[in-house]
C-alpha cells in the first residue's frame, strides 16, 4: 500500500521527494558514481516499570546520505536536514572525502536497476498507531499484571520507516516500512517472567496472550534453587534457541572465511548443524520483518542457507560475491530455522520426552569467548527449569553457559515447529525450541 | 544549512511547554559532526561524515514524562514537537501512581568547551589516511600476520540545554579516539591483539602522542605469540589486571549495579536490576579494604566532564564504595528524592538530541594504592596478568561475570613468564571485589572510556570514563575459552 493513501502524521517522505532529492544530488556531482540514501522514521515508545509508565517518547529523524566516487576513490556524508541547501552541502562533504581518499581496490560502483520481490512491508494501522494506541496496550498489560499482584516492566513501541536507494546508474528503490513491538517482564517476588513479540502489524502484538505467558512463567520461577553446573541435558524455547542462532549467522562472513579467521573455514559444502534442519531466508514471510531490497539497492533474496544440516553459502559482500562469482548475493534478514517433520508438536512434548535437564526460556548477555570455535558465554534468564521424568519439577537459579552452537546443534535429540522469537539481543526470527542432548553451565548466580 | 536562532526556537518550545500548565520542561537542541576513518586489511575501506541535527523537549506534566524529538529545526516543526511532548505526558499522567517530584538544583548559566590542541575536524583527511595505511602495513610485515584494522574517530557536540527553570547552557564539546587491531593465525587457531587510545575529551594530540607506528610492530608480534600461545590450565590463580582491563570489570560490576533506576526496577525489562539494592547503601561489604571507587565527573577530559548533565545539574564527585563499603549509586534529578537525597548527582544523559536522558554510570574510577606493578606481581607464586578487553558478560543483577581479555601472562613465582591464550575468569561481583589485595599507585593509573555503553529502550550508547591503576585478586576461578568436545 501506497503511504499517500494513509492519512498518517506528520508526512512522510515519498517516493517522489526521494527521487526529487536524488536527482539533485545527481545532477550537481561531479564524481563518477553517486548513490544516495534517503531514510525518514517516525515512531514512539512508551515504557513502563513498577506498574506505571516511566518513559514516553516520539522521535521524527530524517538521514540523507550520499556516497561520491571519482575511479576508485570514494567518501560518504550524511546530514539529517531534509533541505535541497542541505543535500547539496552533504554532497559536497562526500566528493571532498573522495577525492583525497586513497584508491580502494575493493570499490564497485553502485548497482544497475533491478528488481524487487513484493515484500508487504507496510501495514497501516502501525503507521497510525500513536501514544494513545501504545498507551492502550500498557495499560492492558500492567492491569493483568495488577490482578495477579505483580509487578510489570515493559515496552510498546511503533513506527513507520520510508526508506529510498537511489544510484547515477538508474537505480531506486523505495518502500514504506512499519514495525511494532511488545515486550514485558513480570516479577513474582524473586522470580521473573518474560515474553515479547514483534510484527509488521501492530494489531498481531498478542498483548494479553503474550502478559499471560510472562505471569505465568514468573508465578513458576518463585523459590527458585541452585543446582551444581555441569552437563545436562536441555530443551531451549525459542528465545533461547534464537540467541544461539544469531550469533552462528553472524560469523558467516565471506572475508574471515577466506583468511582463515572463521569458526566455519572449512566447513562450506560440510554439516554445521543437525542433518533434519535447514536455515532458509523467508523476505515473503508474513510473520517475519522482510524487506524487499538491502542498504546497498540489492533484493532480498529467498535462499536455502542450511540444506539439511549441510552449509551453502557464507555472506558476501558485493566485492567478495563478484570475485566468487556469486549472482544473486544471498541474503539473510529473514531467518527460518525448520526440519520437514518436526519430532514433537509443541515445547510439553520435548519436555515430556525428557527423563531429567533443564527447560531455559531465554539468554541473556550471549557474548563471543573464542570466535575460532565459536564458543559463546551468556546467562539463563527469564525462567529456568529442573525437568525431571518428563515434568518441570522445580525453578532453579539461573546459570552461565559455555558451548559452542557448532557443537550443540549437532546434538539436536527433538524439535518442533518453528515458532517466533525475538529478544534484546536478536532481530525477529522463526525458530523451533529444541531439545539437546548435552549442554554446557559453568558457573551459577545468586537468583 | 542556515536554521533559525537556537535560542529563538528554545524560547519558543518552553513557551508553548509553560502554556499547557506542565510543571516543568526542557529543550536540547544539538548538532553533532562524527568523522570516522576506517582502513581494513592495509586498504582505506571507508571515510564517513556524518552531521545529526534536531532536538528534543523533554515535558512534565501532573508528575509524568512526555518526550518528543524531531530533526526538523523549523519554527513550524517545534510548536508542534512541543505539543506532541506535551499529548504524551498527560497520556502518562493518567497511568502515573508515584509522581515525579524533581530534586531542587540552582538555576546555571554557563558555556562549556572542550579544551584541545588540535581540532581534529581541521587535521587533513590525507594525514589521517596515510598514518592509517603506513601503520596497517607495520603489522602486516610481522610474518603470520593475515588480518589488520586501524581507525580514527572524532565527535563534535554543539549543544543548547534550556529549561523552563530558568537554566541556559551552551556546550561545544569534543572527542577523539584511535584503534589498530593485528590477527595471526596459527594451525586453524586465530588471536586478535588490539592497541588503542582510550576515548577522551581531547584533540588530535590523543592520536600524536599514542605513536601507532611505534605499537603496530608490537602488537603484531604479540597477536603471532597469541596464536601459538599454549591454552591456560583451568584452575583457581591469582589474577594481576592491567588498568585498561579494570575498566571494563569496574564498568560491568559496579558501574551499572550503582544506577539508581537499575536498583528501582526501571530497567528490569532490558539491562535489568541491580543487587545494590536500596537497605544495602551505607553497610554492604561490596569489596576489601582496599577497594575505593570514586566517581568523578569532574576530572578534565574524561567522558561525563560535561560541565553539566541533561538534567542541567552540575557535574561532581563522590564515593560509590569507601574501604569496601558500598555508599553511594548515580542518579538524576527524578531518582535522587527517592532515597531522600536532597540533590542529584548529575548522572542523567542522552546520547542525542533523539534520546530521552536516563540515569547513566558516572566516570568511577579504582582510587591508588601504594604498590607498583612489580610488588603486586612479585608477590604472586602462580598467577596470570591480563591486558585490555576480551570477552565479557554478566547477570541482570550484575552478581555473576566472566571476563576474557586482549593478552595474557603466565605469572610463575613472582616472575611474567610467557603468553597463555583462551583465559577465561568469573565470579561473584562482591566475592571477587573482596579478594583485590593489592592496588598499584597514581603512577600507575590510566584512564579508559566507553562511548557503547547499550541501556535503556529504544536502546542508547552512553558515555563515561574509567580510570584504574593495575590491581590484584587472590584465588579466582579461571576457565579455558574452548567448547570441549
Amino acid at each position: 500500500m501506497s503511504i499517500s493513501t494513509v492519512k498518517s502524521w506528520p508526512n512522510m517522505t515519498s517516493r517522489e521527494e526521494v527521487r526529487f532529492l536524488a536527482d539533485l544530488v545527481f545532477k550537481r556531482s561531479s564524481g563518477d558514481h553517486t548513490l544516495v540514501t534517503v531514510q525518514d522514521h517516525n515512531g514512539g515508545t512508551t515504557r513502563f516499570a513498577n506498574n506505571q509508565v516511566i518513559q514516553n517518547v516520539n522521535t521524527r529523524r530524517g538521514t540523507l546520505t550520499v556516497m561520491v566516487a571519482c575511479g576508485r576513490r570514494h567518501g560518504e556524508a550524511s546530514t539529517s536536514d531534509f533541505t535541497a541547501g542541505a543535500a547539496l552541502e552533504t554532497l559536497n562533504r562526500a566528493e571532498r572525502i573522495a577525492r583525497v581518499s586513497p584508491e580502494d581496490e575493493e570499490f564497485l560502483p553502485p548497482p544497475l536497476p533491478q528488481r524487487y520481490p513484493i515484500v508487504n512491508t507496510f501495514l497501516e494501522e502501525t503507521a497510525l498507531a500513536g501514544p494513545a494506541r501504545r498507551l492502550e496496550y500498557v495499560q492492558e498489560a500492567i492491569g493483568q499484571c495488577r490482578m495477579e499482584n505483580l509487578q510489570a516492566a515493559g515496552i510498546v513501541s511503533s513506527c513507520h520507516t520510508a526508506m529510498g536507494v537511489a544510484a547515477s546508474s538508474g537505480l531506486f528503490a523505495f518502500e514504506d516500512r512499519t514495525d511494532s513491538r511488545f515486550s514485558i517482564t513480570v516479577q513474582a517476588a524473586e522470580a521473573t517472567g518474560w515474553a515479547s513479540a514483534a510484527h509488521r502489524s501492530i494489531d498481531q502484538l498478542k498483548i494479553q496472550e503474550r502478559t499471560l505467558q510472562a505471569i505465568r512463567k514468573a508465578q513458576r520461577g518463585s523459590g527458585a534453587k541452585e543446582i551444581p553446573p555441569g552437563r545436562y541435558p536441555v530443551v531451549l524455547e525459542p528465545a533461547a534457541v534464537a540467541g544461539l542462532l544469531t550469533w552462528f549467522m553472524s560469523m558467516l562472513d565471506a572475508k574471515a572465511y577466506e583468511k582463515g579467521t572463521s569458526p566455519f573455514w572449512g566447513k562450506l559444502g560440510e554439516l554445521v548443524i543437525d542433518p533434519r534442519l535447514s536455515l532458509l531466508n523467508r523476505p515473503d514471510h508474513p510473520d517475519l520483518l522482510g524487506l524487499s531490497f538491502g542498504p546497498d539497492g540489492l533484493p532480498t533474496t529467498v535462499f536455502r542457507w542450511i540444506d539439511h544440516g549441510s552449509l551453502k553459502s557464507l555472506v558476501h559482500d558485493r566485492y567478495s560475491a563478484k570475485k566468487h562469482g556469486i549472482d544473486p548475493i544471498p541474503t539473510l534478514e529473514s531467518p527460518v530455522l525448520e526440519g520437514e517433520e518436526p519430532t514433537s508438536p509443541r515445547v510439553e512434548d520435548l519436555i515430556r520426552t525428557t527423563e531429567r535437564g533443564l527447560l531455559i526460556t531465554n539468554f541473556w548477555y550471549i557474548r563471543a569467548v573464542n570466535p575460532s570455535d565459536l564458543t559463546l558465554t551468556g546467562m539463563t534468564r527469564d525462567g529456568t527449569f529442573l525437568i525431571e521424568d518428563g515434568q518441570i519439577t522445580r525453578p532453579v537459579r539461573n546459570l552461565r553457559f559455555h558451548e559452542s552452537p557448532l557443537r550443540v546443534f549437532m546434538l539436536v535429540d527433538g524439535f518442533t515447529r518453528p515458532a517466533e522469537a525475538v529478544t534484546p539481543e536478536t532481530g525477529k526470527l522463526l525458530v523451533p525450541a529444541m531439545k539437546i542432548r548435552e549442554f554446557t553451565f559453568t558457573s551459577v548466580t545468586r537468583f | 544549512m542556515s536554521t533559525p536562532d537556537w535560542n529563538d526556537l528554545a524560547e519558543l518550545a518552553l513557551k508553548r511547554v509553560r502554556a499547557s500548565g506542565a510543571e516543568y520542561g526542557d529543550i536540547r537542541v544539538i548538532d553533532s559532526a562524527i568523522q570516522t576513518v576506517r582502513g581494513e586489511d592495509r586498504r582505506i575501506a571507508s571515510v564517513k561524515e556524518i552531521c545529526d541535527r534536531g532536538f528534543g523537549i523533554r515535558v512534565l506534566y501532573r508528575g509524568a514524562w512526555g518526550f518528543a524529538a524531531s530533526s526538523i529545526l523549523s519554527t513550524e516543526e517545534v510548536p508542534r514537537i512541543a505539543d506532541l511532548a506535551v499529548e504524551i505526558a498527560k497520556g502518562s499522567a493518567s497511568l502515573a501512581i508515584d509522581r515525579v517530584r524533581l530534586a531542587e538544583e540552582p538555576r546555571h548559566r554557563d558555556r562549556v568547551v572542550t579544551v584541545c590542541q588540535f581540532d581534529p575536524f581541521s587535521v587533513p583527511l590525507e594525514d589521517k589516511t596515510t598514518l592509517l595505511q603506513e601503520v596497517m602495513e607495520r603489522v602486516h610485515r610481522q610474518a603470520g600476520i593475515v588480518r589488520s584494522h586501524a581507525e580514527l574517530w572524532a565527535r563534535r557536540d554543539r549543544k543548547l540545554f534550556v529549561s523552563t527553570e530558568g537554566t541556559h547552557l551552551d556546550f561545544d564539546l569534543l572527542a577523539t579516539q584511535g584503534e589498530i587491531s593485528a590477527t595471526a593465525v596459527h594451525d586453524g587457531y586465530f588471536a586478535t591483539r588490539h592497541f588503542h587510545t582510550p576515548h577522551l575529551r581531547q584533540g588530535y594530540e590523543l592520536i600524536t602522542e599514542a605513536n601507532f607506528l611505534l605499537e603496530a610492530p608490537r602488537i603484531a608480534a604479540q597477536a603471532v605469540e597469541m596464536a601459538r600461545a599454549p591454552v591456560v590450565e583451568p584452575g583457581v590463580y591469582d589474577l594481576v589486571l592491567d588498568p585498561e582491563h579494570l575498566s571494563l570489570t569496574i564498568h560491568e560490576s559496579c558501574g551499572h549495579p550503582s544506577e539508581l533506576d537499575r536498583a528501582l526496577g526501571y530497567e528490569a525489562n532490558y539491562a535489568g536490576t541491580s543487587f545494590l539494592t536500596l537497605e544495602k547503601r551505607g553497610t554492604f561489604r561490596y569489596g576489601s579494604a582496599q577497594v575505593n571507587l570514586l566517581a568523578d565527573n569532574t576530572e578534565p577530559g574524561t567522558l561525563a566532564a560535561t560541565g553539566y548533565d541533561d538534567d542541567g545539574v552540575a557535574c561532581q564527585k563522590w564515593d560509590v564504595v569507601r574501604e569496601g563499603i558500598f555508599v553511594g549509586y548515580c542518579t538524576n534529578r527524578e531518582m535522587a528524592p527517592k532515597i531522600g537525597e536532597p540533590r542529584s548527582r548529575g548522572s542523567n544523559r542522552a546520547d542525542s538530541w533523539a534520546s530521552v536522558p536516563i540515569v547513566r554510570i558516572a566516570n568511577i574510577g579504582l582510587e591508588p594504592g601504594a604498590a607498583t606493578l612489580s610488588d603486586l606481581i612479585a608477590d604472586v607464586k602462580r598467577g596470570i596478568y591480563i591486558e585490555g578487553h576480551g570477552s565479557y558478560s554478566i547477570d541482570q543483577r550484575r552478581y555473576n561475570f566472566q571476563f576474557g581479555g586482549d593478552a595474557f601472562w603466565l605469572i610463575e613465582n613472582g616472575r611474567r613468564t610467557h603468553m597463555l591464550r583462551d583465559v577465561i575468569y568469573h565470579g561473584i561481583t562482591p566475592e571477587f571485589w573482596s579478594s583485590c589485595d593489592g592496588v598499584a599507585d597514581r603512577a600507575h593509573r590510566r584512564r579508559y572510556g566507553f562511548i557503547t555503553c547499550g541501556k535503556g529502550q529504544p536502546g542508547q550508547s552512553g558515555w563515561m570514563t574509567h580510570a584504574a591503576p593495575h590491581a590484584r585478586f587472590r584465588r579466582v576461578q579461571v576457565i579455558s575459552g574452548e567448547a570441549r568436545p
